[in-house]
């Protein structure tokens, strides 16, 4: 039996590159507005004296920024391993 | 004495080459962090610099070797690497002049495979080669990051749109400078990857260095430092298409693009599909402003970038070939390369002098 020839194109590296863009862009950029969000509404809430919501969009800004911060580091981790 | 007097031609065009890719892709990093005022521009190049250089350091691991299964590798001599070379540097310069972004890869590709076709036949160019790592990559880039960016900014109106404008555009503006630094870490890494890998060719083929010999480090620094002046030099003219020709955006939109952008070059490289910086950062550019309204992207440049995307590898070829026939017309010795440099330093010179006296160049103060 002939084995296969090497594809032209490799399309399960397209289509893992395809998903892992939309899940790293689109993670990425909706949890650095989720963090602008928490960041915005704290004070809002602080000012108005709702500590305990005020909390609630510290720990949303607080989770969001370091979601960002990993995202960062795996980036560089990808650079040097390749 | 001749080879090496070829040897150190074919170093200094390829720094040269190192040179115009910083110049020439500054915008992919820059542009929309200068359009949105998220960093000033002279501040914007010397941070793109810095990470260029440093980004160079981060992989060592020579594996973008020049054209690598597109044309055959056992047939590549230094005089076709220096007609790649030429048609890659003449096809940078002349997309900056009209200022289009451009790949500098694809131009480097199509450079070297114009002088093998010449030199060896056809039988020298793979063409799977052409269709698995030029054609599909092309299409695949600009297309990907369009759709990413576009459905990013949705995301990000949908989650910001009720908060006062002025701190969601000081919060995205600080993101795009650690997005903006991201991408140029990566041009750094990919990009000076490129012109270690012809150099370091180029000492192996001369018998300077074994075939499983490591990169030299005066090659690792030389090209990091090329490609981050280049970066500093700041090519202008393509800045001021891809920061505000195309469309004009917000700190969310140019947030959106910069993050899409260096999620899919970063997804690529995870996962070996290498994709161009420039095809993936301007898709990503249409896409953040297709997403808000359409008629936003103005679709004429768009248009013409596209057409300079899909000139730039027969143009680069014809360059590269008619460069290597030239060098071939002085025989195979030094002589050929030495006139070729001459004429274009010429060439750049006229071009130069003709833009000065025509004025208003466009700098990071005018432009």
């Amino acid at each position: 039996m002939t084995p296969l020839a090497d594809p032209v194109v490799d399309w399960s590296a397209v289509l893992e590159v395809i998903w892992s863009s939309l899940l790293g862009g689109i993670g990425v950029t909706a949890a650095f507005s989720l963090g602008i969000l928490g960041a915005s509404r704290v004070f809002v809430h602080r000012r108005e004296g709702n500590v305990a919501v005020a909390g609630a969009y510290g720990l949303l800004m607080a989770l969001a920024f370091v979601a960002v911060g990993a995202a960062v580091v795996f980036g560089i981790v990808v650079m040097t391993s390749k | 004495m001749d080879n090496d007097l070829i040897l150190i031609i074919v170093v200094v065009t390829a720094l040269a080459f190192d040179f115009t890719n910083g110049f020439h892709d500054t915008a992919n990093v820059v542009a929309t962090s200068i359009s949105t005022r998220a960093m000033g521009p002279r501040i914007a190049v010397t941070y793109a610099a810095i990470l260029n250089f440093v980004g160079a350091f981060l992989s060592l691991e020579v594996a973008a070797t020049i054209a690598k299964g597109i044309v055959d590798a056992d047939l590549v001599t230094p005089l076709i690497v220096f007609g790649g070379l030429i048609g890659a540097i003449s096809w940078n310069l002349i997309t900056w002049y009209f200022g289009l972004p451009s790949s500098s890869s694809h131009a480097l590709i199509g450079g070297v495979v114009g002088a093998t076709f010449v030199a060896q036949g056809p039988e020298g160019v793979l063409g799977e080669g052409l269709i698995g790592k030029v054609a599909v990559p092309a299409l695949v880039a600009p297309t990907l990051a369009f759709v990413v960016a576009g459905l990013a900014i949705l995301l990000i109106y949908r989650i910001v749109g009720r908060l006062r404008p002025g701190s969601v555009t000081r919060g995205f503006k600080a993101g795009q400078i650690v997005s903006g630094g991201l991408l140029a870490l990566a041009h750094g890494t990919n990009d000076a990857q490129k012109t270690m890998g012809v150099i370091t060719l180029a000492l192996i083929a001369n018998g300077n260095l074994s075939g499983d010999a490591e990169t030299p480090f005066w090659v690792v620094v030389s090209a990091a430092t090329a490609i981050a002046l280049g970066t500093y030099m700041g090519g202008w003219r393509i800045i001021k298409t891809m920061g505000s020709r195309i469309i004009k955006m917000d700190a969310a939109q140019g947030f959106a693009a910069q993050g899409s952008g260096a999620a899919v070059i970063l997804a690529s490289t995870h996962g070996g599909f290498p994709l161009s910086t420039t095809h993936t950062i301007s898709g990503a550019v249409m896409g953040a402003g297709a997403a808000k309204r359409l008629s936003a992207v103005r679709w004429g440049v768009a248009g013409n970038i596209v057409v300079a995307w899909v000139l730039t590898l027969p143009a680069a070829a014809l360059i590269g070939a008619g460069t290597y026939g030239i060098t071939r017309f002085f025989g195979t010795g030094a002589a050929g390369p030495l006139v070729v440099s001459l004429l274009i330093l010429l060439a750049a010179a006229a071009v130069f002098v003709r833009r000065v006296q025509r004025g208003s160049p466009i700098t990071a103060v005018g432009g």
